[in-house]
């Protein structure tokens, strides 16, 4: 188990000083395949280079199984990383750099040579030990970068963004062996991504990052269902942002009411929004289309645009008060015509702007 | 120096510069007198006879001669040895030196620092010399010490730079992800060098090892002012008997240093385009 706690992380000095982490907090479960997700300079990149060592902290503590590391260099960490470009070096063989790991710890030949084995086997390149790293192509880099960063036995794998250099048909085949590969080793990962569909599909946890501080943690479902801020809304999938106005909490539970509506009882994120004009998050394919005079239609607005997409078509649908709502439907109503928008109540989401 | 190569490479303006009037005229011209003393120089190294105007007949009796000559033979056992030992000194220090101002954080005065090393280029040669006879008499009557060694020091002291130049190209050319990859690995900051920057790093330093040598090799100002007595360079020695005329001695021995300097830089060359 990883923990981050209140670090900062600032470059340079003085007035020219950036912070690129702020006060992050965090804790990344043993054996979980954890992403941190963000658009560029979210700080993620940051956040991964501080527990392997690579930067130390401004402020705040880093500890792995409840022991501090934060101040350790990285060779005295039990922890490797997977570099974007691989960084495999090149005047060693696959089997070198395999080993590389477990012969700075100056373990027996015997052991480094049969876990040389084990991990060419684990990634499927059996075949390629005596070969040169620069006659191998990038998927295959890719999997050895793999292999010399889990032979060491890892408590924490790093990966920095491992399949962005990869065209999308090797991409999608990676997030499964990635997977697999968790799976089997037990290993927990630390995974960085900006791609939200990647991230969907292979973590167990998700930690949303922006401009240095992390914006929400949870299951992939509770991101994508459950946004907490029309950031992570916004950066996660395709979602309609309306607008709404807060009346008041009744527990845990809001209040609010869209336009002149009758109020309805929904999920927030905080209770500590002000009453007035607030943001809601409703995911295109929750919402149903139904006749604009139904008593259940929670928006009305009018069809301005259809798109088929095979699947189904997408509709955009202009509100009342001007807002674009996407709505995924499997047989789209005539541009022009009016309409009116359910959607469970469960589904929707008041946002922390 | 990886430069240099390029520029043999004509480019698309490269082209359109060749075909300006009087371009290869002017080529030619350059190539003429920068090769043509030189060609001279070599030919009547194999000339059968004693002047070195007038062609007369095949012949390797120069050769013979500057290889049987006793003078020719001690400096340039000298100059071998001052050479080797300076080079070995002055790469194990630029390659410090490049380490320091390529790797690690930034410090105050780090730029300062390279400008530092690199500033003996700029500085005429007989300064330098001048200065360090000085500086080297000051040292001698206060230690008391004399012999090679100082002619070794000062070659070693100005070999610095030149092989810091390669060495330090080829270090900013390498990605420091190399080396954070080994540290994740657990490799010490020892093992990183041994095992992952210093065997990248070799090509540059041949290249900055060839480099020192051959400026070692041939140097006449700071040697002739710093040598003592013994320790004739093979550099100084063909100084010392031109004066009396060149001889078609001197041209073989001459010929000999050409053909050991080219193969040298052709060598440095041959490294630097490997592993690239």
């Amino acid at each position: 188990m990883i923990d981050v706690k209140n670090v900062t992380k600032r470059f340079g000095e003085g007035q020219a000083a950036v912070t690129a982490l702020e006060d992050v907090s965090l804790t990344i479960p043993e054996g979980s395949f954890f992403t941190l997700l963000g658009p560029s300079g979210c700080g993620k990149t940051t956040l991964l280079r501080l527990i392997a060592g690579f930067e130390l902290p401004s402020e705040g503590e880093i500890a792995l199984d409840g022991e501090s590391i934060g101040h350790l260099a990285p060779n005295n960490r039990p922890v490797n990383t997977v570099f974007q470009n691989y960084a495999l070096f090149p005047h060693m063989s696959v089997a070198r750099n395999v080993g590389f790991g477990l012969e700075m710890l100056k373990r027996p030949k015997a052991e480094i040579d049969s876990t040389i084995t084990e991990m060419l086997d684990l990634v499927q390149l059996g075949e390629f030990a005596t070969r040169r790293v620069d006659q191998l192509s990038g998927g295959q880099q890719q999997r050895v970068a793999l292999a010399r960063a889990l032979a060491p036995r890892p408590k924490v794998l790093l990966l920095d963004e491992p399949l962005s250099a990869l065209d999308l048909k090797l991409r999608k085949g990676m997030q499964s062996e990635l997977k697999r590969l968790q799976h089997e080793t037990g290993i927990t990962f630390v995974f960085v991504t900006h791609d939200q569909g990647e991230a969907l599909a292979m973590s167990d946890r998700i930690a949303v990052m922006s401009a240095g501080s992390v914006r929400q943690v949870g299951t992939p479902e509770e991101i994508y269902t459950a946004p907490k801020s029309r950031f992570v809304a916004d950066f996660i999938g395709d979602t309609n942002i309306v607008n709404a106005t807060l009346l008041g909490f009744d527990g845990d539970a809001a209040k609010i009411r869209f336009g002149e509506g009758k109020p309805l009882t929904i999920h927030t994120a905080s209770t500590l929004l002000e009453p007035g004009p607030v943001h809601v998050a409703l995911r295109p394919e929750t919402i149903r289309v139904v006749e604009e005079s139904a008593e259940t239609a929670l928006l009305r607005g009018e069809v301005v645009d259809s798109t088929y997409f095979g699947a189904g078509s997408q509709m955009l649908v202009r509100l009342e008060d001007g807002v674009s709502v996407h709505v995924q439907v499997s047989t789209p109503r005539p541009v022009g015509s009016r309409v009116g928008l359910e959607c469970d109540t469960s589904m929707l989401h008041v946002l922390e702007d | 120096m990886a430069k240099l190569s390029s520029l043999f490479r004509p480019s698309t303006d490269a082209r359109e510069l060749r075909r300006q009037p009087l371009f290869t005229g002017m080529s030619w011209l350059v190539l003429l007198f920068l090769y043509a003393p030189i060609a001279v120089l070599v030919v009547f190294s194999f000339n059968d006879n004693r002047s070195v105007v007038r062609w007369t007949e095949f012949s390797l009796r120069w050769y013979t001669a500057a290889l049987e000559n006793d003078d020719i033979r001690r400096s340039a056992m000298i100059s071998v040895q001052v050479a080797l030992t300076a080079t070995m000194f002055s790469t194990i220090i630029a390659t410090m030196a490049a380490l320091a101002t390529t790797r690690g954080s930034v410090y105050r005065g780090r730029s300062a620092a390279t400008a530092l090393i690199n500033q003996p280029l700029m500085i005429p040669e007989i300064v330098t010399a001048i200065a360090t006879l000085a500086f080297f008499s000051i040292l001698r009557q206060l230690t008391g010490v004399t012999g090679i060694g100082w002619l070794i020091l000062a070659h070693t002291v100005f070999c610095v730079p030149f092989a810091y130049m390669p060495i330090r190209a080829r270090l900013s050319d390498m990605s420091v992800t190399y080396e954070a990859a080994a540290a994740d690995l657990y490799a010490t900051n020892w093992q990183t060098f041994r095992y992952v920057t210093l065997p990248l790093l070799m090509p540059g330093v041949m290249a900055g090892a060839m480099l020192a040598f051959v400026v070692s090799l041939d140097d006449v100002i700071i040697t002739l002012l710093v040598a003592g007595p013994g320790e004739t360079t093979l550099p100084i020695y063909i100084l010392g008997q031109i004066r009396r005329g060149v001889t078609p001695e001197v041209n073989a021995v001459s010929t000999i240093l050409i053909g050991v300097t080219i193969a040298m830089v052709a060598l440095t060359f041959f490294l630097q385009r490997k592993r690239k």
